[in-house]
Order: structure tokens, then C-alpha cells, then sequence
């Protein structure tokens, strides 16, 4: 497979679930600020802060911070790299460059997508659209992902699909719980007093759709604790780091299983990583959440370095 | 004149009666081609066409089957759009549009190869040499070399109109890099999911063969020493209006569908670079102008090209369809000589009819031309696409003027020809809901390898959707229908 071709495809996986993240993000943040239990978290600049957070583009001055600016950036603005709008256009766009090795089905569902997303008005978006819009862009990429599952040849392609999907799920599932980590250590207060059993843990369960899931496996209040062993160490959760860096692993064996002994290789890094997480317990993590968290940024970074040079490098 | 047609659809049909109709003849009785299908549109209410077309649409645009248009240095994307009232043509006319455009491709070809080595038809004095020396599309690398199998145009449009006798003329011939054939197979699967029940009716030849046949041409030329050649087609990139056509051939294909930077030359081999290191490519199919494919060699700022590539075609470790330099021969004002080409290279009597064509570069004609710019059709000799053209009969007196003053300016670059009249279609009309008479031609595909020829049986038939206009082109805003050979 060419090299270019490789990268776009591993960029279209990217970008399908950034999609994704953020099209969630957004919808749970504002909709459960809504009824937040204290004042802080209720507020709008609360929220529109840790949402512009999240993308990465927070205004120098707070009163800069306007509900339909951030709404309309996040969602559809063409000019910001981060929208949900330019995120589907990147990913259409590098389905376009290997459309010769994309199934019809999965290539008519993108570019059906892609086109809901460029004609949806920002009028719409900004005075009652926002539920819609990020619900349809969250549906639509399920279905993305189940086109590849099942309409694509499960060979190197479908594997560097894979492989960026999960490298940007871990991605973004650690930057949501930073975003959030310090949003409970701003937004102390409500329900009870210490950080470890702030409303915001369970904003942060339900931004990664692993809100009823945990409640089923701890039998009770998401906290501190709970939150984040089942976000980053839970092999079960689909959601999960862990989850995510299995999957790397297997999708890196079935574009070259033999270099994984090599140390100087991507796999190499991704089985080293994926050890570390196993064996990693969540009473280690609390000590310093922050931390481990920016480690974590720090290694799946490094693994994208390494990818870029061994396999894309063209 | 108006007529009445007991069919809802055609209820507003007007014929008019100095156009040459596929569909109806002198009498306004439906022609015997078209019996079958014309009773089966009767079942339809014009309300239930409207659907079909919107859905027809719909498909094409979900499945990105569009091209991009250039306008104020901005490109917009576009389905071309489609006639669901296919064009149908019998089994006998066919021989003979499919026995003169191979006779059209070989002639060519031969041309070519004469031109780039010996240029006997010169010393014979048949075609004059300035006429080549001025060409832009005259590649002096070209000469004495020997492309793989002898073929240069290994992939052939003829462009063919029916004129009002009911003769086909060929308008011209396209030989760099003729595209359209996957509209030709979209078209055809377009038709089938909409009108299934009318192909029950008709024996038509598919066209879903073309990729196989186009494969085995490209490797039929294979350099030497190569056993299974790897092929590829190069593109320009995803801005490119064919685009959708590069991907769609390479996929059916299964072949690797390349852009120049993936492409690098080493000891004047061709490799592509891929996740698991270089790979030698043997073949490829160009889908970029001849003065893109390389740096080095030609324009020195493309970005599309690959750098060492024309060094490795000439050593002969790579082969290139359609080899370079063929603009040459497809020029409108080599076009005027074909007759005398055909005759030259292969003893024979052209089948398919030539338009009689004035040079503005020879003084009686030019004369003629400059007092006659109402009544024909001035074109540039190397323009593309349908730009440049202008048709005497619909230009204002300043405008004649205009063409007057231009023409002067550069005669060579200018060719005239008597106004042709393009035969008609019944082609539905968003606007008005109903069939209306609209202007067609007709794009074939001849393809040329070592000792194997093909002529897709089949066509792309365009449609100039404005009223009254004879442009086709996609980028003129003309449309297309799906074109049936009859087997019997």
C-alpha cells in the first residue's frame, strides 16, 4: 500500500472519531449545565470555557467568551481547523485520496455525511439546532464505523483505519478528563464538598457515553475513584485508554507483526505502553492525576511520531 | 410546429422540422428503435418522472459521482447531470462507428510513429511540416524513439454527431487523455436501478468490460523483460475534475491509483513508495498533460509530475499510456488532413465522414472565413473543453466583429467549419417537467495494445441541456444519457 495512501487513511479514522469527541462534548457539557447542582457549574462562561478547552482555543479575556461564537467554532465554522464541520470535511477528504480502496457503501455514507454537515444552516446551529446537529454527527459516525467493520476488507486498510481511530479515541477520552479534571477542581462544592465526589465526574462519565455503564459496574455514584479506573484501566470498557491500547496492539500486528521485537519500532512503544496501563492501579493515579495524564498524552504522542517516520514517511 | 402526443410526458414535444430526430421521424411516428421504451414511458405520469429524476440525481451526488467546475478561481462541485431517456443505437449503425473509429485510432497511430521517425507523409508532401513544427503539442524528445508494442494512443475518444442527412460525422479525435468512460458505466447503472423493466425489452451490450480490456492493453505493453508488470494510473490529485474517474478506473482495475509524489525515479526505474518500502512500477496510465509528467524534462513547475520520469520511459523501463507527445495528431488542424492520413497509412477509405474544415492559416480560406464568420463555427486549433468557441448564427454584429479582429491577430491558431447540425433528443427538462428536443453527440473509446484492439461497445452520449445550444461539454453545462448497442 502507498505510503500516502496509509496516512490518509489513518487521518480519516482520526478524524471520524475527533468528530465524534467533540460533537458529544459539546452536547453534554451544555445541556447538563443546565441543571448543574452549583453555581459555578451552572454558569454559561463555566461551560463555554471547558468547552473551548477542549478544543484548544480559549479566548485571552473571559469576556470574550460569547455562547454563539464558541457554538458556532466548534460546530460549523470553516475557518477553525477544530470544528466538527472541517473534522468531517478532513476525513471526506482523505477518503477521497483512497477512494480506489474504499468500499461504494462506506464512501457514499461519508460523503452523505459530509454534506449534511456543509448545508446545515448556522443560524439553526446557534438558536435551537444544537442538539440536532451534534446528535445526527454522533449517529452518523456510528455508522461510519460500522461501514468499515463491515463493508471493508479487514486487511492492512481496514487496520490503519482502526489504528487511528483508536489512537484518537485515547486521545481524546484523556483530553476530556483533563478538561474535566480541572473543571472539578475549579467547581468544588454541590452534592458534597471534596473533589473526589464532584458533580463533574459524572458530566465526564457521560461525555465518554460510559455514564450507565459505569453505574452498572460500581453499583453506585460515580466518584473520583470509580471515574477514573473505569475510563483509563477497564480493558472492558469500550471506552477506556486500555480498551484502546489493546486494540492498537492487535490492528499494529496486522500491518507488520514482525517488527514488534524491534525497539526501536512503533509496536514496540505501543506494547511497551500497553504493559505499563495493565499493571497500573487507579490508587497509583490519584496521587497525581495530572500527571499521569499528561504521561499519557505524552506516550501516544510519541507513538504517532514514531508511525509517521516508520510508515508514512513519503 | 406543435404536435400532439397521446404520451403525458410529451404532451408539450415540439419537433422541429430541420433537426434530425433519434426519436421520431419525418411523420412524428416514433422511430422502430424506440417502439418499446416510448410505450413504456406511457405508464408514467409526469409526476412520477420528476421522482425518478430527483432520485437518479440524489445517487449521483451521494456517491460523489461529480466534477469540479473553475469559475472566478474558485471550484464548485457539480453532478453531471444525467437524462434518464437512454440513447439507442442499432446493431448495424454500430459496426459502422465501431469499424471507423478503429480505423481512426490505428491511422493515428501510424501517423504518430511516422511523424516521430522518418515523417514520410511530409517528404510526400500530403501534410505540410510547418503545420507540425508549429504545433505546441509537438514533443521533439519524442523523436526516433520506439514506445513499447508501437502503440502511442493507446486510448482513443472519437467525438461523432449525426448532421441533418442522417450521416455521422466525426468532430474530432481525442488522443492525450480522453475521459468520460466511467460516466459511460455510472450511466448504465443509473438507468438499471430507475427503468429495470425496460431493459427486459432490448439486447444490449454491456459496458462494465471496459476495465478488463483497459488492464490488459496496459499490460500488453509491459517493457521488456518485465514478466507481471506492475500498473498504476497517475493523477493529478483529488481537485481535479476527472478525478472521480482516476479512482473509479484504478479501482476496477485493482491497481494502485498514484500521484507524482508518490512516485520517485532511481538509476532511471520508477518506484512508488509504499508502507513497506519502494516497489517498481512498470506501467502507467497518465491521466496528466504532457507537459506536467516530469520536471526535468518539461515544465519545470509542476508539482504533479515526477522528477527522472521521461529519462526512465526513454531507457524503456517504464511504459506510459498514452505515450507522450500525441497531442500532436489530435490538433483540429491535423484533424482537416485526416482523410488524406487514412488513406496514406492504411490504403483505405475513411468510413466515418470528416467536416469540411477552412485553415485560417492558408489566405483563400482565411478570405473566406473572415466574410463568412456568421456562418460557421470558429475554434482555437489546441484549446480543451469547449472554451474559445464561437458559433456565427447565434453572435451579435459585434461579436463577429470581435472573432474578425482575433482571428487576424493569429491565423494558425484558428480553424472554421461549416455550422453542423447536431441531431436531437428527447431529453427531460426540469423546467418545464416534459420531454424537449435537446442537441447530442456521442464520445466512443477505441483502446490499442500489442496485437490487441477494443472499441467499447457503447458510448457516452452528451447532452447540451440549454436550449438550442451545440456545446455539450460537461463544462459547458451539458449532461449526459446512457447509451444502448443493440446486439441484433
Amino acid at each position: 500500500m502507498l505510503a500516502r495512501v496509509a496516512n490518509n487513511l489513518f487521518w480519516m479514522g482520526r478524524y471520524i472519531e475527533r468528530a465524534e469527541h467533540t460533537a458529544r462534548f459539546m452536547n453534554v457539557n451544555y445541556f447538563s449545565s443546565l441543571d448543574a447542582p452549583n453555581k459555578l457549574s451552572q454558569s454559561r462562561k463555566f461551560v463555554l470555557q471547558s468547552i473551548a478547552t477542549m478544543v484548544g482555543d480559549v479566548p485571552k479575556k473571559e469576556k470574550d467568551l460569547s455562547e454563539e461564537d464558541i457554538i458556532y467554532n466548534v460546530g460549523l465554522n470553516p475557518e477553525k481547523p477544530y470544528s466538527i464541520f472541517n473534522c468531517i470535511k478532513y476525513a471526506r477528504e482523505n477518503a477521497n485520496t483512497s477512494r480506489d480502496s474504499m468500499s461504494t457503501e462506506f464512501y457514499e455514507s461519508i460523503n452523505k455525511f459530509y454534506h449534511y454537515v456543509n448545508d446545515f444552516p448556522k443560524e439553526l446551529l446557534i438558536k435551537s439546532g444544537l442538539h440536532d446537529f451534534t446528535t445526527h454527527v454522533i449517529e452518523q459516525t456510528s455508522i461510519l464505523r460500522g461501514r468499515i467493520r463491515s463493508t471493508l476488507l479487514h486487511d492492512e486498510i481496514y487496520a490503519l483505519v482502526l489504528l487511528g481511530i483508536n489512537i484518537e479515541r485515547a486521545t481524546q477520552i484523556i483530553r476530556i478528563i483533563k478538561t474535566k479534571h480541572e473543571d472539578a477542581q475549579k467547581a468544588l462544592g454541590g452534592y458534597s464538598k471534596p473533589i473526589e465526589n464532584s458533580f463533574e465526574w459524572t458530566t465526564l462519565l457521560k461525555c465518554c457515553e460510559s455514564y450507565d455503564m459505569n453505574r452498572r459496574f460500581y453499583k453506585k455514584t460515580p466518584n473520583q475513584n470509580t471515574t477514573l479506573e473505569f475510563l483509563l484501566l477497564n480493558p472492558n470498557c469500550p471506552r477506556s485508554v486500555m480498551n484502546s491500547l489493546n486494540q492498537i496492539q492487535n490492528h499494529m500486528a496486522t500491518i507488520d507483526s514482525l517488527k514488534e521485537r524491534d525497539k526501536t519500532s512503533a509496536a514496540f512503544l505501543v506494547g511497551k505502553m500497553r504493559a505499563e496501563y495493565e499493571f497500573k492501579t487507579v490508587e497509583e493515579i490519584e496521587t497525581d492525576v495530572s500527571k499521569f495524564i499528561d504521561y499519557t498524552l505524552q506516550g501516544l504522542a510519541n507513538i504517532c511520531t514514531k508511525l509517521d517516520y516508520e510508515y508514512f514517511n513519503y | 410546429m406543435k404536435s400532439k402526443f397521446t404520451n403525458p410526458l410529451f404532451s408539450s414535444y415540439i419537433k422541429n422540422e430541420g433537426l434530425f430526430d433519434e426519436i421520431f421521424d419525418d411523420n412524428k411516428k416514433v422511430r422502430k428503435t424506440y417502439k418499446k421504451i416510448f410505450e413504456l414511458y406511457r405508464d408514467h405520469s409526469n409526476s412520477d418522472y420528476a421522482a425518478l429524476n430527483e432520485k437518479a440525481k440524489a445517487a449521483f451526488f451521494n456517491q460523489g459521482i461529480t466534477f469540479q467546475v473553475y469559475r472566478d478561481s474558485q471550484t464548485q462541485e457539480k453532478i453531471f447531470p444525467f437524462d434518464l431517456f437512454p440513447r439507442i443505437i442499432e446493431a448495424k449503425e454500430w459496426k459502422t462507428i465501431e469499424k471507423g473509429a478503429l480505423q481512426r485510432s490505428k491511422a493515428l497511430n501510424a501517423f504518430l510513429w511516422d511523424l516521430y521517425h522518418d515523417k514520410q507523409i511530409i517528404k510526400a508532401g500530403i501534410v505540410p511540416m510547418e503545420l507540425i513544427s508549429s504545433s505546441a503539442n509537438y514533443l521533439r524528445q519524442m523523436q526516433d524513439l520506439d514506445p513499447p508494442g508501437g502503440i502511442y494512443n493507446h486510448i482513443s475518444g472519437t467525438d461523432l454527431i449525426k448532421h441533418s442527412d442522417g450521416n455521422y460525422y466525426v468532430l474530432e479525435d481525442n488522443i492525450r487523455c480522453p475521459s468520460g468512460v466511467s460516466y459511460v458505466i455510472c450511466n448504465r447503472n443509473a438507468l438499471k436501478r430507475a427503468l429495470f423493466g425496460v431493459f427486459n425489452h432490448y439486447q444490449i451490450h454491456n459496458v462494465t468490460n471496459y476495465a478488463e480490456n483497459l488492464l490488459e492493453i496496459m499490460e500488453s505493453v509491459k517493457p521488456h523483460g518485465v514478466d507481471i508488470p506492475t500498473c498504476a494510473v497517475i493523477t493529478p490529485g483529488i481537485y481535479n475534475s476527472a478525478y472521480y474517474e482516476h479512482s473509479y478506473l484504478a479501482k476496477t482495475m485493482g491497481i494502485e491509483l498514484v500521484e507524482g509524489r508518490d512516485l520517485f525515479v532511481e538509476n532511471d526505474f520508477v518506484y512508488m513508495k509504499t508502507i513497506t518500502g519502494p516497489k517498481k512500477v512498470d506501467v502507467i496510465y497518465r491521466r496528466i498533460d504532457d507537459g506536467f509528467i516530469d520536471p526535468l524534462e518539461f515544465r519545470q513547475d509542476s508539482a504533479i509530475g515526477v522528477p527522472g520520469l521521461f529519462a526512465a520511459y526513454k531507457k524503456g523501463n517504464v511504459s506510459l499510456v498514452n505515450a507522450p507527445g500525441t497531442g500532436v495528431a489530435d490538433d483540429k488542424a491535423i484533424y482537416t488532413y485526416m482523410p488524406e492520413i487514412i488513406k496514406f497509412y492504411l490504403g483505405e477509405k475513411p468510413i466515418l465522414n470528416n467536416v469540411h474544415t477552412y485553415h485560417c492559416s492558408r489566405p483563400d480560406d482565411l478570405k473566406y472565413v473572415l466574410e463568412n464568420v456568421d456562418k460557421l463555427v470558429v475554434k482555437p486549433v489546441d484549446e480543451a473543453g469547449g472554451y474559445g468557441i464561437s458559433i456565427g448564427n447565434k453572435l451579435t454584429k459585434e461579436e463577429i466583429e470581435n472573432v474578425k479582429t482575433v482571428v487576424k491577430e493569429n491565423p494558425r491558431k484558428y480553424i472554421a467549419q461549416p455550422i453542423m447540425s447536431l441531431s436531437v433528443h428527447a431529453t427531460y427538462i426540469e423546467d418545464s417537467n416534459s420531454f424537449e428536443q435537446r442537441h447530442i453527440d456521442l464520445r466512443t473509446f477505441t483502446l490499442l495494445g500489442n496485437n490487441k484492439e477494443f472499441v467499447l461497445k457503447g458510448g457516452l452520449t452528451r447532452v447540451a441541456l440549454q436550449k438550442g445550444n451545440l456545446i455539450v461539454n460537461s463544462s459547458q453545462g451539458g449532461g449526459s444519457k446512457d447509451t444502448w448497442v443493440l446486439k441484433k
